[in-house]
């Protein structure tokens, strides 16, 4: 497709009062198919099972009684949330490191200062701009080094 | 049984041009969230876009995605840091809110009291002065540089020696301490008397009381002593209250009483009049609040209670209303949905205990019960009182206030509250502006962590975030901003507006000395 976007088909059992899942991990994250499960212990009864290696196979089982066609609407609400997880899923494995980054910083860093104090090493910061001490000048370059010791 | 299938239509996802954020829906729009609380709300095409990495500097949507820091692009981290640094500021300072429980007698017999109130002859659940000056010295260790010191009960003023000398002694101590120090009643004010009062109003104690409602509502939610009128009393002293800081040239804006509402079943059938009435007493903030499973509400959820789902229909029906008579020119907001806007709309986080990652059970706040136990919040205690210690953290005769914050009831509560540890939490777009209740999730659930699809918290609060976005979002002419940012501006009062220079210490004999807590390091003041 154009915009890059591909399609999975997902098949499920609909039974009298649940609706069954078998899903490849090699498509389906189990990171993922965990976080969709979740959301519907709300509305189902959830089991998790494994039928086979690399199988998950998730049963949602109606809290009470369901007709088929509030049946196949929790399974599409399923398929949705299972889409969601993944993306959810690509986007953080894709932004960890910045996200990690930034999250270090802003409490392990050095500059865990109040904003006041923040303000006024800025303010320095900028008379350092002056630099009459040549500060910013390396160090070789000010011929006050010395190399090789 | 029979095989059916769905076709799922993944979107491309361009690894190198994304930055970190959460998203989910609302209605047919996309929500995008991240850590410092910048939000968006898309169309479906443009969050495909936004994840397919084809957001350039072409489109329309570029310069709002690249500023708030949802493209990876020129992705200023520095400033995510910095924001998100102060987003989080109240991390590491300590308990702010000392609640106090100076009795636990008291007059009224309502219908969901959470705090398991006992008879007025049971003066053994007073406060001593004693546990009094031990429970100042132990809160007045707090880093926080505020501190709220707030009277709760039973009713507070039935201990009102206590009350009157927790306020002079920790104002005395504060001459070393140098905190920003408030003192707040919570009173259903009908034992107040009118010396009482002045005393109050002379001495900076803000008050705030229950006000459920109109009379009807009131005096059923709250049963006083038979013949009595507890409407009609608390309707007497919010107007005397608010007439005499006007009389004394306070700014009424800054000094008024404050009432709070809890919401049961006869409420939800009344809800335009309770807001009608806050409105006609010249109340600026109504704070919606539903039952919570503590205390006599336990007993009597089949007759007062109602659905997390009944809950949020009426909480969007005041919700409507407020901001119908805003637009109208009345200047009235809503508490909860203060804190949340307060998230959404500023850089700042209100620090309000209750909603806020990790929760402030101690960490934000202590509550000290009247014979000097220590409990992890006001949940706690009132767990507590319903013979529950596991929430219990100590004495002030044998616990030092570190190995109350830092004991292992505290990191436990932190940890099943901290939303990016959480499953469902961890992923969903609402985790900037929320808060889970660990507390709350143990008596429904009897687990601190609770499948948290199931509690009725992350209902309430789901709605109210959907609901404040939804009004942003269709805000053509940016006049529902105007009026939610309004809600969100909270102005200092100064704690010791008129006060005499240095107030007497009661009792002086069990005073040993005004100076210095020790033992504690003190934060930068960051406010």
């Amino acid at each position: 497709m154009s915009d890059g976007a591909d399609d999975l088909e997902l098949v499920y059992d609909l039974g009298a009062r649940a609706v069954s899942f078998d899903l490849h991990e090699e498509l389906y994250a189990k990171e993922a198919v965990y976080g969709a499960a979740y959301l519907f212990v709300d509305r189902a009864y959830v089991f998790l099972t494994r039928p086979s290696d690399g199988h998950v196979r998730v049963r949602l089982r109606s809290r009470g009684a369901a007709t088929e066609d509030q049946l196949v609407a929790l399974a599409g609400e399923f398929a949705n949330e299972l889409l969601n997880q993944m993306v959810r899923r690509q986007v953080s494995e894709a932004t960890s490191q910045i996200r990690e980054y930034t999250l270090a910083r802003a409490f392990f860093g050095n500059d865990g200062r109040a904003s006041i104090d923040a303000l006024l090493a800025e303010l320095d910061a900028e008379d350092l701009d002056d630099d009459p001490l040549e500060i910013e000048v390396p160090w070789e370059r000010s011929g006050q080094g010395s190399v090789g010791g | 049984m029979s095989q059916r299938s769905i076709t799922l239509r993944r979107p491309q996802v361009a690894s190198d041009e994304l930055a970190w954020f959460r998203f989910g829906r609302i209605g047919q729009r996309v929500v995008i969230t991240n850590d410092v609380g910048d939000w968006e709300l898309l169309d479906e095409p443009e969050f495909e876009d936004l994840l397919g990495g084809r957001i350039d500097e072409e489109h329309p949507r570029h310069a709002v995605l690249q500023a708030k820091g949802f493209i990876r692009n020129d992705l200023d981290v520095a400033g995510l840091a910095s924001r998100l640094r102060r987003k989080k500021r109240f991390l590491g300072q300590g308990p702010h809110l000392g609640i106090i429980i100076t009795t636990l007698r008291c007059n009224q017999n309502c219908r969901y009291c959470h705090a398991s109130r006992t008879e007025m002859d049971r003066v053994d659940t007073d406060m001593s002065l004693e546990t009094a000056k031990k429970v100042v010295d132990h809160i007045m260790q707090t880093p926080s540089p505020y501190l709220n010191i707030e009277f709760q009960g039973g009713e507070p003023t039935v201990a009102f020696e206590s009350l009157k000398f927790i306020v002079e002694y920790s104002r005395e101590k504060n001459r070393y301490e140098n905190k920003r120090l408030e003192h707040s009643l919570v009173t259903n004010m009908t034992t107040m008397t009118e010396e009482m009062a002045e005393w109050l109003v002379r001495n900076n104690v803000m008050v705030c009381t229950s006000l459920d409602g109109p009379a009807e509502v009131h005096n059923y939610n709250r049963t006083w002593q038979k013949g009595s009128n507890a409407y009609d009393s608390v309707i007497h002293w919010i107007e005397w209250f608010n007439n005499r800081y006007i009389e004394l040239g306070r700014d009424p804006r800054l000094w008024h009483v404050d009432a709070l509402m809890t919401t049961t079943r006869k409420t939800i059938d009344h809800w335009k009049e309770v807001i009608d009435l806050y409105v006609s007493l010249g109340i600026k903030n109504i704070h919606l609040r539903p039952l919570n499973p503590f205390g006599f509400a336990m007993s009597t959820w089949k007759r007062i209670g109602y659905s997390p789902e009944e809950y949020l229909e009426f909480y969007t029906n005041c919700l409507e209303y407020i901001l119908e008579l805003n637009r109208q020119g009345v200047e009235i907001s809503e508490g909860t949905a203060s804190v949340f806007l307060m998230k959404m709309l500023t850089p700042d986080d209100p620090n309000f205990v209750d909603i806020r990652s990790p929760v402030g059970s101690g960490t934000g706040q202590l509550a000290y019960m009247y014979d000097g136990s220590i409990h992890a919040s006001d949940e706690a205690r009132m767990i507590a009182a319903m013979g529950d210690d596991l929430f219990d953290l100590g004495h002030v005769d044998n616990t030092t206030f570190d190995e109350a914050v830092n004991h292992p009831t505290v990191k436990a509560i932190a940890v099943a509250s901290i939303l990016d540890s959480l499953p469902m939490c961890a992923d969903c777009w609402n985790a900037p502006f929320c808060g889970v209740r660990p507390l709350h999730n143990y008596m429904l659930q009897k687990d601190l962590f609770a499948q948290r699809a199931r509690t009725p918290k992350c209902a309430e609060h789901m709605g109210i975030a959907r609901f404040l976005l939804s009004k942003l979002d269709g805000d053509e002419d940016g006049s529902v901003e105007r009026i939610f940012r309004r809600w969100t501006i909270s102005r200092p009062r100064d704690p010791e507006e008129g006060l005499d220079a240095a107030p007497p210490v009661r009792d002086p004999s069990s005073v040993e000395s005004g100076g210095p807590t020790s033992g504690h390091s003190r934060l930068p003041v960051l406010e």
